[in-house]
Formats: C-alpha cells, structure tokens, sequence
C-alpha cells in the first residue's frame, strides 16, 4: 500500500517534471497553433482588407514562420501599447508587431536580431531637381510638426546655413504641399512615403533616396526565458533575408530600396 | 449619409461580432443566474452573521469596476498558468460579475415572501424544500423578474468590454470597420441598431412575462 503510493507520488513528479521542461517552441509545435501578435491598424505592416481579413508584412511574416514551424498561424490584433502585455498574459506566443528593439522593453521580453528596419527617405517634387538627401540644402523643406524626423531636419536646415523649414500638421499636409510644390522635399519614414506615392492622390512626387538619420529597428519577440524559441526565431530572420523572402515581401508591401537589416561594425 | 463604403462583407462581419457578443451573454447570464440563486438562497438561510464573508466577496465583484476585474482576471490566469482562451476567460469573470448582482436580486426576492406565508406552509408539514420549491419560488420570482431581466440587458451590454482582452464582439467589430473606412458615426450608428435589435425583444419578453405572472386580483 505505501508502495504504490510511493510509485504514484514518483510517477507524478516525472509527469510534472517532464511537463516543465518542455520550453515553448516544444508547446507551439505540439499545439499546432503558432499565435502572433500583430498591430492592424499600421499599413502597410498591418491592416486589413475588404472582407475584414488580416494582411500586411507582418501577417505575412506570421504566416511564413509558422509554415517553417510546421503549424497553422493565428494572427491576434493588438494595438500598440496591448503588444507586450498580450505575451505576459499568454495570449499569443511570439510578437511580430513591428516593435523596436529597446533596452527598455528587452528587460521585459526577448528580442530577436532585426527583421525589418523603417528607414527615412527623402520624398522630393519632380520639379524640384532633388535626388538625394544632399540636395534638400538650400531648398524649401518640411515634415510634421514634433515628429522625429521634423526636428532632425530642422536642425539639419539650421546645420546647412541654407534653405527653410516649414512644419506641417498632419502627414498628408506634408504631401499636398509637396504635389502643389510648396516643398521641394520631405523626409519621412520610408513605409509611411512609399504608401502615400502609390496612393496617387499625389501626382508629381517621387521618392528619391534615403536620409541618413537613426534606423529605427525592430524586432520579433517572445517571453525573455525562451531561449530556444529565440534562436529559432533568428535562424529564421537570418532566412527569411538568405532565401529573397524579405526582399519579395518588402516589395510585395513597401517597394523601392530594401533596407539592410545589420549595423555595421558590430555583431547582431 | 448613405453615400458609404460599406459592405455586405462588412455587415456580415458586424453579425459575427453581433454573435460573440450573444453567446458571451448567453453563458454568462446562465452560468451567473445558476450561481445567484445558490448564492442568493445561501446568504438567506446563513443569516447576515454567517454569510458576512461570501457577502464580503460578492460586494467586491459587485464594487470593482468590470473592466478592471477582466484585465486581473486574465492576469490571474496566465500567472497560475491555466491557459484559457480569452472566450473562457472573459465568461468565468461575467458569470462571477452577473453572480454578485443576481445573489443581490434573488436575496431581495425571497425576503420579499412574508415570513406569515412561508410559517404556514411550514405549519403545514411541508418540508424546507416543499416551501421553497412551491411557495417561495413562485413568489420570489415574480418580484425578481423586472430587476433580472434589467441586470440580463445591462450585462449584454457591458459585454463589450471583453473586447480588452481580444475577442472580436460587436463593438471591436465596429471598431475594426471604423478604422478601416473612416466613417465612424455610420458604422456607430449600425452597431447601435445590433445593440438594439438583440435587447428589444429580451425586454418585451420580459414585459410578456410580467404581465402573465401578475395576480389575478
């Protein structure tokens, strides 16, 4: 009799145990469902379509990690600020939410190396003659007002000597004036000038190169302990760029030049 | 005004929130009035002394806002690590919620019975159960249907906030579509419409329901 209770209580302790250690790409494959954490109110990252179906670079890149894992994907929308507390609170697995890589968010959660990067381009009137950043000096130039990229243009126009500054209010303000040719050229992010030139209700304008100011990185992400899940997920960015899908998926939603995804001078 | 971009596509999409919103309702009303009554009846017969602990808890689900409860709720279950989907998670938080104000009305309804009426059944041989079976109930729920029935509309719509935790029901729905076509007051206006439609006939029913029961005096 204490026998098999004995038997029994070891019997449990090696199911628990065992259960334990199974890390979480072990339960992502076993439950056959791989669910994202996707931002859809951010195109062309996150959106959705006509019959309310998700899509963008981010679904996609969803779709294409849980085809490498074997298992079905389950896009979750969550807004920006609800990104990281779906992962803690066990509502999705693996976050692939266009989120940048702080130091900040990775003392909460494990950052995998970058899997796109949102680079500043410059966005010119054809007119204007401007064909790369350095040309903007001594040209009228403009962004939206408090954004990052208006203040380092500004101080930019200030650094040149030559040349005006005029602050916007609304990003599509910005695009207007560049179609009138108020604005010889714009910087913006390069997702945000990429989707307002194919939109065409902005004739005339065209993006003509990059603007050398900070890259903003950014990353996938997973609960900080899971380690075998993050190296899975960096193979799997590594990839993503080594076969062309990253490139095939940045011209299938962005288009134009594919940013580089390493710093240089630096591992990881 | 009518001049939208909405779709059949879109419409139907606001049903299928329209249905989450439903079936969230439906079990969480079932599963709350179950727990109200028990609750309700066991607050009675404890006495106010005996039942100040389980009093204690209801009066928190009932004082705590519900949002608040849902967003604990889901932190509390992914921190024991019970790994509930967020259709379960936001039911067992509404049945508790809809539990607190049920005991509340249940309570109100089998005080409202005369303590003359239920001593004569009891003079009459009938047991606890007899009483409260076919004396006490029948008189109780006449009292509590209009407040019940109240508490039903109110949780339906205070349903919409399970939308925190992840789930598509008719309010995300219009959100959804409010931020894909920019046209909010249209799309508002619809979901309301939905709102409307699904509480109307509870209400009449309700209505119906009263009017049958009411004494014959």
């Amino acid at each position: 009799m204490k026998f098999s209770v004995l038997a029994f209580s070891l019997l449990a302790t090696t199911v628990l145990t065992s259960q334990a250690h199974a890390d979480k790409l072990d339960d992502i494959i076993s439950s056959g469902t791989l669910r994202c954490a996707v931002v859809l109110d951010f195109p062309p990252m996150g959106s959705r379509d006509e019959s309310n179906n998700p899509i963008g670079f981010d679904v996609d890149y969803c779709n294409d990690l849980a085809k490498a894992l074997g298992v079905t994907a389950e896009i979750v929308e969550t807004p920006f600020p609800e990104r990281i507390p779906a992962l803690m609170s066990g509502r999705v697995d693996v976050g692939v939410a266009s989120t940048s890589d702080t130091l900040e968010r990775a003392k909460t959660v494990g950052m995998t190396v970058p899997y796109f990067a949102f680079e500043m381009a410059v966005t010119a009137n054809e007119k204007s003659g401007v064909k790369s950043f350095e040309d903007m000096k001594g040209k009228v130039v403009g962004a939206t007002a408090g954004t990052y990229e208006a203040i380092a243009l500004e101080q930019q126009v200030k650094a040149w000597g030559a040349g005006e500054f005029r602050p916007y209010q609304t990003q599509a303000d910005v695009f207007l004036a560049l179609s009138q040719g108020q604005l010889d050229a714009t910087v913006s992010t390069s997702t945000v000038a990429q989707a307002n030139v194919k939109t065409g209700k902005f004739p005339g304008i065209a993006v003509v190169g990059k603007a050398p100011f900070d890259i903003d990185y950014v990353a996938l992400f997973t609960n900080r302990e899971e380690y075998g899940l993050i190296n899975y997920l960096n193979l799997f960015i590594n990839q993503q760029v080594r076969t062309g899908r990253y490139a095939e998926l940045y011209g299938k939603w962005v288009g134009g030049e594919v940013p580089s995804l390493s710093v240089n001078g630096v591992y990881r | 005004m009518f001049d939208t971009t909405l779709t059949w596509n879109d419409l139907a999409f606001l049903a299928q929130g329209a249905a989450m919103t439903l079936a969230v309702t439906a079990v969480s009303v079932t599963a709350g009035t179950v727990l109200g009554i028990i609750f309700g009846v066991l607050r009675v017969q404890l006495g106010a002394v005996w039942a100040a602990p389980l009093t204690f808890v209801l009066d928190v689900f009932r004082s705590v806002p519900l949002l608040i409860q849902l967003v604990l709720g889901n932190a509390i279950q992914a921190i024991a690590k019970l790994g509930w989907a967020p259709f379960t998670t936001s039911c067992v938080v509404l049945s508790l919620y809809t539990a607190a104000y049920c005991s509340e009305i249940i309570r109100g309804g089998i005080e409202a019975v005369p303590a003359t009426t239920r001593r004569a059944a009891r003079s009459l041989g009938m047991t606890w159960w007899q009483d409260m079976r076919y004396i006490v109930a029948p008189l109780a729920t006449r009292v509590s249907l209009p407040a019940w029935i109240g508490l039903t509309l109110g949780v339906m719509k205070d349903s919409a906030l399970v939308l925190w935790l992840g789930l598509i029901e008719l309010l995300r729905a219009s959100q959804i579509l409010v931020t894909r076509l920019q046209e909010p007051l249209f799309i508002l206006l619809i979901c309301g419409v939905i709102y409307f439609v699904i509480s109307f006939p509870i209400a009449r029913f309700g209505g119906y329901l009263e009017k049958r029961w009411s004494p014959n005096d």
